[in-house]
């Protein structure tokens, strides 16, 4: 049995990085009737770019078709629906039963069943494997034993959130934005209404003030420690949350989940939970994270009182563009100097650390400081670092 | 006189209040019903029905189900055949394969709430068992003319009560309060915003956040009874029980020249009364 690492692309860039970091699959938001309708998502050719690099390297394209259709929709649906099949996608993620109905009329698109559906139980599953969806995204309220249960019984591929931003609703129960800004949230429009600080009073107009404002903001999930458990049930595919994400971020995620499954899988009897990888994804997300529904945890802990102070993470120095006679080209995106502490890592090798030796631009000229935005710069290195590589602040 | 059957989620389980005024009622199952105040065991069902034989009641059991709550669903899909329930609200999908597993007859009522906006989901779930649909409160009279239009099934329109806007498994006021550690008995506590304030409710099942307003569609009701709408739902869920009354009172009085002035005296009674989104789209993309 496989064990699929899918990742989120927001663009043809962190679709390369997702998949050149370890990432089996990844999932991507077209043109039109996805859920994140304010992002950049890709144009038909750059699903077929990315569909070429994925295939070329036997990874797969999932689209997400999610949204919940309005009347005005329906009318383009076929014609995209027709689009993305020539587009030579693996599946699409659909949550709207209408659209599995078209989908199968008109193409041949294998069918997911979207988180929006909230899954949670084996009836359920049952009913949309009947209805010929090969896939089904279990809502992320699911505890392990329902997770357990559902594999038990129904032989049909499941995928599960491994990590990422929670919708802190049941989703599709949420239409706060629709309310409170006139945005569609289960067209794409959410407006994170949930992060939002409101005041909380009681039935007598008492103000119930703690601390921190009121809000329904969750911390994030990340279920790293469970992946053995998760692996040995037989999950099909380990899903990461955020498409709209750097590069940095996804780099990071998916390599470090990368390695934890390929750890796991390479010997299960002498697997050992690896706290250094814990520390990285801690280090790259900007709010704290917890299993959450997993281990049955759905207590006060699990929320996330902040003042929705969420930090912006600077650790990110730059992406290698070359390396050419033991000389890096490194392209910088946050500022860094001479001596500062840095490692690199990447998908194929250990993560190196070592002191910023002296740096030059392109013209050859010395620096000490790497300050401007994408500023290129060149230096020396004894590591067998490679094109892709990423370099951050010393975290390991 | 228009006439378009009006069902009541009732707050009370004394329904002679109410009875005058309505052409049937949704009743909650405990335990399986979330968003009504007030819940039914289905012994009270089969007890109630029977001291209303000229109303129509359908049953609700619109909760995500997970799977410690499916036997206690099978149980009540198998009880509701035994009982005169015209059908079943659903929200989780687990409803609809126990009707083809278990063949049950009764009749479903599609309630994905936010979900139920357009003519071919309707058609989807009329396939499987679901002759009502219930429609979203997040659509325009329009699109509900369209969907009318092209729907197989019978369609179900909310006309009056707080709509809810989130739910969610979490119990996000307790655990503010515990957090903070903070006190309040409250059954209910409102959230404020910007100068709105929004009821939300944190029990059993989880949390529930409902509209600052009052959905009031008095108005609107002679444009759904002519393009063929059979079914409004008002619902009473945190009004009073007197003004819920005369809330009925008032639609009961309906003509095609007063509804302008009936609107106003449901104002009058309940001041953040409004149209919801029957004449606002939303927008999803802002660029």
């Amino acid at each position: 049995m496989t064990h699929e690492l899918l990742a989120p692309a927001g663009d043809l860039e962190r679709l390369k990085v997702a998949i050149h970091y370890g990432a089996d699959a990844v999932y991507i938001g077209g043109p039109a009737f996805g859920l994140r309708a304010n992002a950049n998502n890709f144009t038909i050719d750059e699903i077929k770019e990315g569909v070429r690099f994925a295939h070329e390297r036997n990874k797969k394209v999932y689209v997400t078709v999610n949204i919940v259709l309005h009347q005005q929709e329906l009318q383009e649906l076929q014609n995209y629906l027709c689009e993305l099949e020539k587009t030579g996608i693996d599946a699409i993620i659909v949550s709207d039963p209408a659209i599995i109905e078209m989908a199968q009329k008109y193409t041949n698109l294998e069918i997911h069943l979207s988180t929006q559906q909230s899954t949670l139980n084996v009836p359920a599953v049952k009913f949309f494997k009947k209805q010929g969806v090969t896939r089904v995204v279990l809502g992320r309220e699911a505890t392990k034993e329902e997770i357990r249960a559902i594999l038990d019984e129904v032989d049909i591929e499941i995928e599960t959130f491994i990590h990422g931003a929670m919708c802190s609703s049941y989703s599709g129960r949420c239409v706060l934005s629709n309310f409170l800004t006139a945005r569609d949230s289960n067209r794409g429009g959410c407006s994170q209404i949930c992060r939002w600080d409101f005041d909380l009073y009681d039935d007598q107009n008492h103000f119930l003030e703690g601390e921190k404002p009121f809000t329904f903001c969750t911390k994030d999930l990340s279920l790293l420690k469970y992946l053995p458990d998760m692996i040995d049930m037989g999950i099909t595919s380990f899903k990461i949350e955020g498409r709209m994400r750097s590069i940095y971020y996804i780099a990071t995620v998916v390599s470090t989940y990368r390695k934890a499954i390929d750890n796991y899988l390479q010997n299960p009897k002498t697997y050992h939970y690896d706290q250094t990888l814990e520390r990285v994804l801690r280090r790259v997300a900007n709010r704290d994270s917890i299993p959450q529904f997993f281990n049955q945890k759905n207590d006060e802990e699990c929320q996330y009182y902040n003042g929705r102070v969420e930090l912006s993470n600077q650790d990110f120095l730059g992406v290698v563009l070359d390396v050419k006679d033991g000389i890096v080209t490194l392209e910088q995106r946050n500022y860094f100097k001479v001596g500062d502490e840095v490692e690199i890592f990447g998908p194929n090798h250990e993560t190196y650390h070592f002191k910023v030796p002296s740096l030059t631009d392109m013209e050859g000229n010395s620096l000490e400081i790497v300050r401007h935005p994408r500023q290129i710069v060149q230096f020396a290195c004894p590591y067998a670092i490679e094109k892709l590589d990423m370099m951050r602040k010393r975290i390991v | 006189m228009i006439i378009v059957k009006k069902l009541v989620i009732p707050t009370t389980k004394d329904l002679k209040k109410l009875e005058s005024y309505c052409d049937g009622f949704i009743l909650g199952i405990t335990d399986l019903c979330i968003n009504c105040s007030l819940t039914f065991t289905m012994d009270e069902v089969k007890e109630i029905i029977q001291h209303y034989p000229n109303k129509e009641f359908f049953i609700s059991v619109n909760k995500n189900m997970h799977q410690q709550d499916l036997p206690h669903l099978k149980e009540v899909l198998l009880q509701a055949e035994q009982l005169p329930v015209k059908g079943i609200f659903y929200y989780d999908i687990s409803v609809v394969e126990y009707k083809q597993e278990l063949s049950l007859t009764k009749d479903l009522v599609w309630n994905q709430e936010h979900l139920a906006t357009n003519y071919s989901t309707c058609n989807y779930w009329y396939q499987f068992g679901a002759k009502y649909s219930c429609l979203s409160s997040e659509i325009t009279l329009e699109e509900i003319k369209t969907i009318q239009k092209h729907a197989k099934g019978i369609l179900m329109v909310p006309v009056f009560g707080y709509i809810p806007m989130f739910t969610s498994k979490r119990h996000v006021v307790k655990n503010y309060l515990k957090y903070f550690n903070l006190s309040s008995s409250s059954p209910i506590h409102y959230i404020k915003k910007e100068g709105f304030t929004y009821p939300i409710m944190d029990v059993q099942d989880g949390t529930t956040v409902y509209s600052s307003s009052i959905l009031n569609a008095i108005e609107e009701l002679d444009i759904l009874k002519q393009i063929g709408i059979e079914y409004v739902i008002l619902n009473a869920f945190l009004i009073p029980e007197d003004i819920f009354v005369e809330v009925l009172k008032i639609y009961e009085e309906l003509t095609e020249e007063n509804k302008k002035q009936l609107y106003h005296r449901i104002q009058q009674l309940l001041p953040n009364c409004d149209k919801g989104f029957l004449y606002k789209e939303t927008i999803y993309k802002v660029k």
